[in-house]
């Protein structure tokens, strides 16, 4: 396992060099190419002062190198081990312990890993977010419709998942920012940001101002919860529909009560109740006790929270976590939505596929209940593939937190490469590159790794 | 020989037919005919220049002087199309009269079209107004993409249909063209850059991921290097990359899109490569000694075509989704319409315009749930195992 482990690491060496030539190789025979004279263009500045900032770029980089040394010199200052140069870029020694250098970026003046430093987290903080809503969704989904093969529920998910699968991501967050951030609309979430700079000197846990308050909220969300969940057990389908839908018309009307005046119309005012009441119906009235739960919680939790907040006496700080989580959850369900098609596909392949196999009809001629063998046997059988698609979800996360973090105006890597490409600075875009691809390939590093450990067929020695 | 051509035929017209049944796939299918059939008539739905005039009795038809050369090229290759598919020959002689055809036509338009340089788009506007002609027939949509209204004044970002005088139903963008006009002159841009990015990663990812799987060995390693290289960079960094270095052309974009989503085909090609590899008819391929490029395209490729077509059909929607991406990043074509342009005017100011992200999204969205559409059924049908009905 350890020489495996080696060996790929090792193998990982080649195709991060082998990506930054593909970058840097764009960038130097773009017509124009990466020169001192196209980095100072457009400044403001009398021909002397241009002429020594060119010169300044110059020596710094070695721009008016020609390209395969400045190649060469950008990775001799990346890599750890390397030749060490003196003061006037003269040769003086080799040494294994220089430490890897990024060089500045040329257009914050900045040193690159600080850059990255500040931003690398924030990307891998929504994307960590994500990722669980994405398996949480795709397992619920994905296992059902194997076990419901070609009957109304697998063709509908089906078709609903491959549509959710086609919305463009920037449409997605358009639809979110402007109708839940916006003025003109439901003015709920903020606009653009990780926090407010309010939040930043309070408390970390939201806070309450009287005890009282803090056992009102306790007693509502209990009390809802239980409610709804008892509700959601019944198996008395017409009351489960009408509570529902009575729950969700009302929370329908004042939806649009919340509307600001000038938005608000007759049409909208029974359109959305309808709408809101069909829809919670149609959540109630299936057959799927999981996804029937999950339904009515939700809703719990709303109830619970209005009837909370409408009681409540005193003010209440948001607090900075809850602040954080206020800001993340547009980009995060913007984010994570994509992700589900694929994935709950791939759940129902695997599932169907072990569902069909013999040790599940072993299983089932032994007399095991349909719900033990899916979900003792079947099931965990059919996480091996699940896990390797975690590596593969990675990089289409990182593409898709650069244009959520644009709409969003979040300052993550992703917006972050977005600038460093517009401004053609060099330096941040080879980093950029180089950690975006160190990332994936730890993604794939990890799912081999955690796959020989599920699977102990697999072996590497 | 001719019972092997008509064997493979008759391969794909299962194929074929097993997906177009779905209705899905009819669907997608229908969509994507409906967008081009939009395109290819784009100036005669949407222009500001009437179709059809008379003043003092002489009939003219200013659309027709206005034709762009690539505009008389679609027109062309539309009708050449029509013409050529109920004639009763070969796919292949089809498809070679297709392309004589279209190049004979393309040759000849571009080099006797010329349309005026100089355009002002609302001369026969303002003439109409002073009633200069008897009568006028305008198309359906009176506005050409890049006619900004000037003379009727500011008439930015206007919703749909809040002027009762001059009707735009889906609204006016920041710059006052209409939207809708907008959006018609668009399509072109989407098909087009969906059908030849992919064919260029096709052409790719075949070449790469074929001698990969034929040769495996020490090609193989170097290949999955190379496809592990373009894969551990996510696609549309790289292609920022390229775009804000190399520029803004269209037709740099189709290229760019193309290089930058071959692996998908290498790798599926490649396995499917591998598994062909051992069979017999390879082997008694190669023992009669047939050349190389014989053995992988004539008699291993159509087999292993399967999944590569299903991947062409995703591949082709996550092409549009890249340029609609680039340019909503503001990194697309500069005056052209382009639906990713059009969505990023949603939210530019501090209000929110719905109308700019409902149609040129939607418009969008339909387009790529219409290839996946077709994809999924594609690979129902060439995957029974995995199909719904199972």
């Amino acid at each position: 396992m350890l020489t495996y482990l080696i060996r790929r690491v090792l193998l990982m060496v080649p195709t991060l060099l082998g990506i930054t030539l593909v970058v840097f190789v764009v960038m130097a025979s773009s017509p124009g190419g990466i020169s001192a004279q196209s980095l100072v263009e457009g400044q403001n500045l009398d021909p002397e002062a241009k002429q020594e900032i060119e010169a300044y770029y110059n020596r710094l980089y070695g721009l008016d190198d020609p390209p395969y040394l400045q190649y060469l010199r950008w990775l001799n200052n990346v890599s750890p081990i390397g030749f060490v140069f003196d003061e006037e870029n003269k040769m003086s020694g080799f040494s294994f312990s220089k430490g890897a250098d990024f060089g500045r970026s040329f257009r914050y003046g900045r040193p690159v890993t600080d850059l990255l430093a500040e931003r690398v987290p924030i990307t891998v903080l929504l994307n960590v977010l994500s990722i669980p809503l994405v398996y949480m969704f795709a397992l619920l989904v994905g296992v059902r419709a194997a076990v419901e093969r070609g009957r109304s529920f697998d063709v509908s998910s089906g078709i609903v998942m491959l549509a959710l699968w086609s919305v463009p991501t920037m449409l997605a967050g358009v639809m979110l920012i402007g109708f839940f951030a916006n003025q003109q609309y439901w003015h709920w979430f903020p606009t653009a940001g990780l926090s407010d700079r309010l939040v930043l000197d309070q408390v970390f846990l939201p806070h309450w101002s009287s005890l009282w308050d803090v056992g009102l909220l306790f007693i509502c969300l209990v009390l809802s919860v239980a409610l709804f969940m008892s509700i959601a057990r019944s198996g008395y389908k017409p009351l489960r529909i009408v509570f529902l839908a009575l729950c969700w018309t009302v929370l329908g009307y004042m939806m649009v009560e919340a509307l600001p005046q000038t938005q608000q119309s007759l049409t909208l005012f029974v359109l959305m109740p309808i709408l809101f009441a069909l829809l919670a119906g149609w959540l109630a009235s299936t057959d799927y006790l999981l996804m029937r739960q999950l339904g009515f919680l939700s809703s719990a939790l709303l109830v619970g929270l209005l009837l909370a907040v409408y009681g409540m006496q005193g003010s209440w700080l948001r607090g900075f976590l809850f602040d954080r989580l206020w800001h993340l959850a547009l980009p995060v369900l913007c984010l994570s939505y994509g992700g589900f098609a694929g994935l709950a596909k791939l759940t129902r392949t695997s599932v169907l596929e072990n569902l069909l196999s013999d040790y599940a009809r072993t299983a089932r001629a032994k007399g095991l209940a349909e719900s033990v063998v899916l979900w003792r046997h079947v099931f965990r059988n059919s996480l091996l593939p699940l896990i390797t698609v975690a590596a593969s979800l990675l990089p289409s996360l990182l593409a898709g937190s650069i244009i959520v973090e644009s709409i969003f105006s979040i300052e993550g890597m992703g917006k972050l490469a977005v600038e460093a490409v517009q401004t053609r600075d060099r330096e941040l875009v080879l980093s950029i590159t180089l950690i975006g691809g160190m990332l994936t390939l730890l993604g794939y590093l990890l799912a081999d790794l955690l796959y020989a450990l599920a699977d102990p067929r697999v072996s590497y020695d | 020989m001719t019972d092997h051509s008509s064997h493979r035929q008759t391969y794909w017209r299962r194929i074929l037919g097993q997906t177009f049944v779905r209705w899905g796939a009819r669907l997608g299918l229908g969509w994507v005919a409906l967008l081009a059939m939009i395109g290819i008539f784009a100036p005669f739905l949407a222009s500001s220049f009437p179709l059809l005039l008379s003043q003092n009795g002489v009939w003219s038809s200013p659309v027709l002087t206005y034709l762009q050369a690539e505009d008389v090229l679609f027109l062309i290759a539309f009708f050449s199309l029509l013409l050529v598919l109920p004639w009763r020959i070969s796919g292949a002689r089809k498809l070679g009269l297709f392309v004589l055809m279209v190049s004979i036509g393309g040759g000849l338009a571009y080099s006797y079209v010329d349309p005026p340089k100089l355009v002002i788009y609302e001369q026969y506007r303002v003439a109409e107004r002073e009633g200069v002609y008897d009568w006028v027939i305008f198309a359906p949509v009176p506005y050409s993409p890049k006619d900004y209204q000037r003379d009727l004044g500011d008439t930015g970002l206007e919703a749909p249909l809040s002027q009762a005088e001059r009707p735009h139903f889906f609204g006016t963008e920041q710059n006052g063209a209409d939207v809708l006009s907008r959006m018609i002159h668009a399509s072109r841009i989407a098909l087009g850059i969906g059908f030849v990015a992919t064919g260029i990663a096709m052409v790719i990812g075949v070449i790469i991921g074929g001698l990969m799987g034929y040769f495996s060995g020490i090609v193989d390693i170097l290949g999955m290097r190379l496809v592990e290289i373009f894969e551990a960079v996510p696609t549309l960094f790289l292609l920022l990359t390229f775009v804000a270095f190399f520029g803004r052309s269209l037709y740099i974009m189709m290229v760019i899109i193309g290089i930058t989503s071959w692996p998908g085909f290498a790798r599926y090609v490649r396995a499917e490569f591998l598994r062909l590899r051992k069979q017999d008819f390879v082997q008694a391929a190669e023992a009669a000694g047939l050349p190389l490029p014989s053995i992988l395209f004539r008699h291993m490729l159509p087999n292993g075509m399967g999944p590569v077509l299903v991947a062409a059909s995703f591949g082709v929607a996550s092409a549009i989704l890249a340029e609609a991406t680039l340019s909503f990043l503001g990194l697309g074509l500069v005056d052209d319409p382009s639906w990713g342009e059009m969505l990023n005017q949603a939210v530019q100011s501090s209000r929110f315009n719905w109308w700019m992200a409902a149609f040129p999204g939607g418009a969008i969205f339909f387009t790529v749930f219409a290839y996946n559409l077709i994809g999924e059924s594609l690979r129902d049908a060439i995957d029974p195992y995995l199909s719904k009905s199972n």
